[in-house]
């Protein structure tokens, strides 16, 4: 009976990784139907915790299309997140909009200030992309503060509040689905070959004829956009917004850690990074929250030194990135800076 | 008229502080290729221990430099035996993840310690001096004076001294450094000690005239980073200069926009970062070596 569903399976080639998230979907959905108040193990700070999970599963794998995929590593992904958030925020609060609209023009902005800004900073190569990301991050954080009349300022923004925790948990889970096969088919079509084309070697895969800044603007906003989106459920859910929340450094390390700890270029190993994480704080650290970001910091220089590869990597599986090849686009083989080897 | 003069004066004033701050960044990443995303942090923490040697010890802020200065080599000697090792000869994306933990990880702890409140020293070199239309603040007026004097030093030492001419071969070729009997490791050590040292310097500087707190660190290594990539690796004069145009974009964006105040310096910083790199890769003046070249 099992035959015909192997059958496709191995037609579409989804792999084990696949098998392993579909199993999870199907888990997690009925989930919310178990909530009852005198059931200790489903509660809602649980179906809360697992809404948290589902919005860190999308960013980092939005994350990874341009920082895995195309190898250009954003420092400053959180700055869509904000301006999604901002723009259901704002739209909600001053224009009172409802929630559905607001959110699809917050992330039609996050996408078009994406086009804008990527269509500069991605003709940089290496660190200075990564800074001028970083650069654009904190710069939008000043603005919003300065743009006190439209977006509150330093005070902030109320939205109008909506604890309905079933609705979150539903929206990002199916969001977050949404998003991972709209990455493993884009990883699939010529156009997420040709991402790692400009991974592997950009001046190449210019000669074979690949356009490679509209390929790389691309990716950059679609990533952007579904950031965005996530920004806007975020902000919603939150009820309240202001620079320091939204733009919070720790979001966008939050999402390299978590993509580097599953594997940088996998389909896979955002999920499993931002799930690993997410559980590792929320269970091991939770208790001890002053050190949280403290923990998080030394967390990521661990990462970076002893397992650059991630889990993904580790465990031997042979698409997983390993970071030194990205390295070897930006940098070639020669060592820092001294010509030729 | 007046106000023109002015905003020039506090500009250069503020371009004098960039001046030393960036130094630090655009040494370490020209000598050891490691590009120091907790520069930041290092001026924060000079200035914190400016500011506890001024509120429990009731020192005045410049004196604090003679303990800043060798608190901070000691620390950035220690922080390279155990971590910056790892990185120097290695890809600068690995050196700017792990600085940018060990930014978080420094930020974090100063505010477990001292918590998020914002300081501010006290220094007896205060008032004003009047020129004509134009006032000269006389904090600031020493602030510039001690940067100089700290540029200056470094230049001569950089210049004249056998370990200076040893770091400057080190950056120069790495190889041919080696094969004259310069011990590689020890110059990396020294720079990354003096470096740092001079970081913690330019927060003493930095804490009298504005409030200081944990999280002030990723602005500034925003605009070490792009004053660097204007003035190429390394280059004395060409972090004077570049720290003095930013500080006059700045301050002149604060005096004839209405309503934004400083705050917009980020931004400017930003803007010009962007529009150097896309238009003169090569930095404005030349350093040690430009900044793209060293990928």
């Amino acid at each position: 009976m099992l035959r015909p569903l192997v059958n496709i399976w191995q037609r579409y080639r989804l792999g084990r990784w696949g098998l392993l998230l579909l199993v999870l979907f199907l888990f997690l959905l009925p989930l919310p139907q178990f909530i009852a108040p005198e059931r200790k193990l489903v509660t809602n700070s649980l179906l809360f915790s697992f809404t948290q999970m589902f919005m860190l599963v999308t960013l980092a794998s939005n994350w990874n299309l341009t920082g895995g995929f195309t190898g250009y590593v954003d420092f400053g992904h959180a700055v869509f997140f904000g301006l999604g958030a901002y723009g259901t925020g704002v739209l909600m609060n001053k224009l009172g909009w409802p929630f559905w609209p607001a959110m699809l023009i917050g992330a039609v902005l996050a996408a078009v200030f994406a086009l804008l800004i990527g269509w500069a900073t991605l003709r940089l190569k290496g660190p200075y992309f990564s800074i001028a990301m970083l650069g654009t991050f904190v710069a939008m954080r000043e603005v919003i503060r300065v743009l006190k009349p439209i977006t509150g300022g330093g005070e902030g923004l109320t939205l109008p509040p909506y604890l309905n925790r079933p609705l979150f948990y539903y929206l990002t889970l199916i969001l977050a689905v949404l998003v991972v096969s709209l990455i493993a088919w884009i990883r699939r079509t010529e156009f997420g070959a040709s991402l790692i084309a400009i991974r592997e070697d950009e001046v190449g895969a210019e000669m074979r004829g690949i356009n490679t800044t509209l390929h790389k603007i691309t990716a950059f906003w679609i990533a952007a956009f579904l950031t965005g989106l996530v920004g806007g459920m975020w902000a919603y859910q939150n009820t309240f917004i202001d620079p320091d929340v939204v733009f919070f450094e720790s979001r966008t390390v939050e999402l390299v850690m978590m993509t580097m700890l599953g594997g940088l270029g996998t389909v896979a190993g955002p999920v499993i990074g931002a799930a690993t994480i997410y559980w590792l704080r929320d269970v091991v650290w939770a208790n001890f929250l002053q050190y949280h970001l403290i923990v998080q910091g030394l967390l990521l220089i661990l990462i970076v030194l002893f397992m650059p590869e991630g889990i993904l990597g580790t465990l031997g599986d042979r698409s997983a990135t390993s970071l030194n090849r990205i390295v070897r686009k930006w940098f070639g083989l020669t060592r820092n800076g001294t010509e030729g080897v | 008229m007046d106000q023109f003069l002015q905003a020039l004066i506090n500009g250069i004033m503020l371009g004098g502080f960039y001046g030393v701050m960036v130094l630090g960044f655009s040494v370490i990443w020209g000598v050891m290729g490691v590009i120091n995303l907790a520069h930041g942090e290092f001026v924060m923490v000079g200035a914190y221990i400016t500011w506890v040697l001024n509120k429990q010890f009731g020192w005045d802020p410049f004196w604090a430099l003679i303990v800043v200065i060798p608190i901070m080599f000691v620390l950035g000697y220690v922080l390279q035996h155990i971590l910056i090792n790892r990185l120097v000869e290695r890809p600068h994306l690995i050196s700017l993840l792990v600085t940018f933990g060990l930014s978080i990880i420094i930020a974090n702890i100063v505010k477990l310690v001292y918590t998020a409140s914002p300081r501010v020293t006290d220094t007896a070199l205060k008032g004003f001096w009047r020129v004509g239309g134009v006032t000269f603040p006389i904090t600031k007026t020493y602030i510039l004076l001690a940067a100089l004097i700290i540029m200056v030093a470094l230049y001569l030492f950089l210049q004249h001294t056998r370990m200076g001419k040893s770091i400057r071969a080190a950056a120069q070729n790495k190889e041919a450094a080696r094969m004259v009997g310069i011990e590689i490791g020890k110059v990396y050590a020294l720079t990354f000690g003096i470096c740092i040292a001079l970081t913690g310097a330019a927060g003493m500087l930095i804490s009298p005239t504005q409030a200081i707190f944990p999280f002030m660190g990723p602005p500034l290594t925003l605009k070490a980073f792009a004053i660097t990539a204007m003035s190429g690796l390394g280059s004395i004069p060409g972090a004077l200069l570049g720290g003095i145009v930013l500080g006059l974009v700045e301050i002149f964006i604060g005096t004839y926009v209405p309503g934004v105040g400083t705050n917009l310096g980020v931004v400017s910083s930003f803007v010009l970062l962007v529009v150097v790199l896309v238009t003169r890769p090569q930095g404005l003046f030349g350093g040690l070596k430009p900044a793209t070249e060293v990928q």
